[in-house]
């Protein structure tokens, strides 16, 4: 059959009229070159422009083809009208302005959207559902990881306070109650007053250990405050020999502890925990060893300490290498009579001081534990830092954001007191203008700030190529919280309660003092 | 009509919050729920000068998903202006808002665009890391913005109206 070309009957020509305005119900408009209406025909009801003023209607116009040469027609489908109406607009230009011809759409505009908005929410879902599934496994591992430090944690709670409130402090006041007694009694150049000495010495070193279980229960996390102080080797070394020799020769075994390349040196360490280090080793080693005997070497080689405790008794097999710096881990070895903690605590007391512990051991033929242990100086300040403190103060500064007026004051207050020039402000947009203009050396944020988050200040820095140190502080103590901070740019994550001694640490080593 | 107007074009990825920021803009409104756009809805809001007469701009949202072939259509013609917006959840609505400035900017050489990064308040979630923007920022003008909250988008508004109303 052949199609042919040109006009359709009349009757055929007005029929698809009909239907087409009926569809389309057609507006068009005549307007002036100042978009003011000359004339319209049409349905004027379906588009809500009955109502309006021609003002409006000239505004209308005049915003749809601003820009575009009007000397061509233009067409642009699905136009929303400001009455809320689709259409399709078309503009043909004339000798005295302009006609502007509206088609309703209203209909296939609907049907678009739905089509569009299901897809578009399929994308958008999908999208949130990796990312949900994601974060799900990280809270996931988060929280076994959370469960197994809770169970550690408690475990050796509970036992330290049942162990301290009763094997420990109630002996230990008693014990010193009793040696004032006796030092009253005794006469200043008796013999005696060695042994009590002794006694007190030991008593003392008692009591350091027990309040080092104190804070080693108390702090799950976080640094806890070292103190670094010269230390006097040879000094600690003697005191060393003078509490296992006689426990060694009551056992029959050999000891021998010995300070290697005794130089004048003083090297900076927190001597209680070195202290306490080798005296949990020490005791380790003779209540292990049946035959034999014991050998420790301490050696300062300039920046690191080290120590080698080597015992010839009944070694560590294989299956409980694992477990032995578990607290608690009565049990683990033969013969073990002591709470299983010395071993945790001395670990603790290792990694606190970023040293490292290591051992080998052979079952039945002996155990040799090493630790090193870098000197505190660098961290921590040392004893040329008091003559230091003139020059740095007041050459760092900072400037807290937080909207917090207490905790701003706080913050600052502890900030000029390690020698910051502070300012504080309250807001995310004085912050980032602040420190644009005039960089401090440390810019402290708040991530609960009201509305925008923190967060939100370190990334808008960062997005301006900010390079300047930046610590977050945030009440939350997730691995995810911690993880949105640094991808925002900060250099540090703290949490609050705010542990003192690691905030003051980070500030200085933040301006590298 | 008083003063300058300018059109302006909305261009950027479907969700990312072309029309949320336009009625943050226009009508300091914000809604949760996402409506997808179809066609085009022209608002228009004046912006006041420092020193300099107002300049109205006409905003042209277009539909995040028909954006790529408008630039074929009328839609994009006349325009002074382009608002290039990305989500900084979704990085690759970056991506998608530099191939449109590419593309249109082909059409529409002596266009000012300036680049949103929209949703800031949920910066938590951004995949797009700061050191892009800057980077970025070297060749065209970057806001962070959140279209819920209405940080900085008077202030995206109103350096792209001082660019096309110079
Ligand atoms: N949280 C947040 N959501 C936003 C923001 N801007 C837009 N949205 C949401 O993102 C979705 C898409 O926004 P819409 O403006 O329709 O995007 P468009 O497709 O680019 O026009 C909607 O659900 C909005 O509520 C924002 O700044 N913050
Ligand atoms: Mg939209």
């Amino acid at each position: 059959m052949n199609a042919r070309e040109g006009s359709f009957p009349p009757e055929i020509e007005n029929l698809v009229a009909r239907l087409l305005i009926e569809r389309a119900r057609p507006l068009v408009v005549c307007c002036d070159r100042d978009w003011r209406i000359v004339d319209v025909h049409g349905d004027v009801e379906a588009f809500g422009c009955d109502g309006r003023g021609e003002q409006d209607c000239a505004v209308e116009f005049e915003e749809l083809f601003l820009g575009l040469p009007l000397d061509e027609p233009v067409d642009l489908p699905f136009v929303q009208l400001k009455t809320g109406r689709v259409a399709h607009v078309s503009l043909v230009p004339g000798d005295a302005g302009y006609t502007i011809v509206f088609l309703d759409a209203q209909l296939e505009h609907d049907r678009q959207r739905v089509q569009q908005q299901l897809g578009n929410e399929a994308a958008l879902a999908g999208q949130q559902k990796t990312r949900a599934i994601q974060q799900l496994r990280e809270i996931r591992g988060e929280l076994e990881q959370q469960r197994t430090r809770l169970q550690e944690a408690n475990a050796l709670k509970n036992a330290l306070i049942a162990t301290l409130s009763h094997d420990f402090r109630t002996p230990l006041t008693s014990i010193f109650g009793y040696l004032h007694l006796l030092e009253q009694h005794v006469d200043r150049d008796d013999d005696t007053q060695l042994s009590l000495r002794a006694i007190r010495r030991n008593a003392t070193y008692l009591l350091t250990l027990s309040e080092n279980l104190l804070e080693y229960g108390r702090s799950e996390s976080g640094a806890t405050l070292l103190n670094p102080e010269g230390i006097e080797l040879q000094a600690l070394v003697d005191d060393l020999d003078a509490m296992f020799r006689p426990l060694a020769s009551d056992l029959g075994l050999a000891f021998l502890i010995e300070l290697e390349d005794r130089g004048e040196q003083r090297p900076i360490l927190d001597e209680t925990r070195v202290r306490q280090v080798l005296v949990n080793l020490l005791s380790n080693a003779v209540r292990y060893t049946a035959r034999g005997g014991v050998v420790a070497r301490i050696a300062w080689r300039g920046d690191v300490l080290e120590a080698e405790v080597r015992d010839t008794g009944i070694g560590i097999p294989e299956e409980f290498r694992e477990r032995i710096f578990v607290p608690f881990n009565r049990g683990v070895r033969n013969g073990s009579k002591g709470a299983g903690l010395g071993l945790s605590i001395v670990k603790r007391l290792v990694e606190q001081m970023r040293g490292e512990l290591t051992f080998t051991s052979v079952a039945g033929q002996g155990t040799c534990f090493r630790v090193v242990l870098p000197t505190l100086r660098r961290e921590n300040g040392d004893a040329d830092r008091i003559a230091d403190e003139g020059a740095w103060m007041h050459s760092h500064s900072a400037l807290v954001v937080d909207d917090d007026p207490d905790v701003a004051q706080l913050l600052e207050m502890l900030l000029v007191d390690i020698g910051f020039r502070v300012r504080v402000v309250h807001d995310a947009d004085t912050a980032i203008t602040e420190a644009l203009a005039n960089p401090p050396d440390v810019l402290l944020v708040d991530v609960e700030l009201p509305r925008l988050s923190g967060n939100t200040v370190v990334f808008r820095l960062r997005a301006q190529g900010y390079r300047g140190r930046i610590v977050t502080l945030s009440a939350t103590p997730t691995a995810e919280a911690r993880a949105a901070a640094i991808a925002a740019g900060t250099d540090h994550y703290l949490t609050k309660p705010l542990n003192i001694e690691q905030f003051v640490r980070i500030m200085r080593r933040a301006v590298g003092g | 009509m008083s003063g300058q107007a300018r059109k302006i074009c909305m261009l950027g990825d479907f969700g990312v919050g072309k029309t949320s920021l336009v009625s943050r803009f226009v009508s300091n409104t914000f809604s949760e729920r996402y409506l997808t756009t179809v066609g085009v809805k022209v608002d228009s809001r004046e912006v006041l000068r420092d020193g300099a007469d107002p300049v109205k701009l006409v905003l042209w949202d277009i539909a995040g998903r028909s954006a790529l072939d408008a630039l074929n259509t009328s839609y994009l013609r006349g325009a002074s202006g382009l608002l290039l917006v990305a989500d900084g959840t979704r990085e690759a609505t970056l991506r998608a808002a530099l191939d449109l400035l590419m593309q249109s900017r082909a059409l529409l050489p002596k266009a000012d665009a300036i680049l949103l990064i929209n949703k800031l308040d949920l910066v938590d979630r951004w995949e797009v890391a700061p050191a892009t923007l800057a980077e970025l920022r070297e060749s065209l003008p970057v806001y962070e913005t959140s279209a819920r909250f209405g940080d900085g988008v008077e202030r995206a508004f109103a350096d792209l109206a001082g660019r096309v109303a110079a």
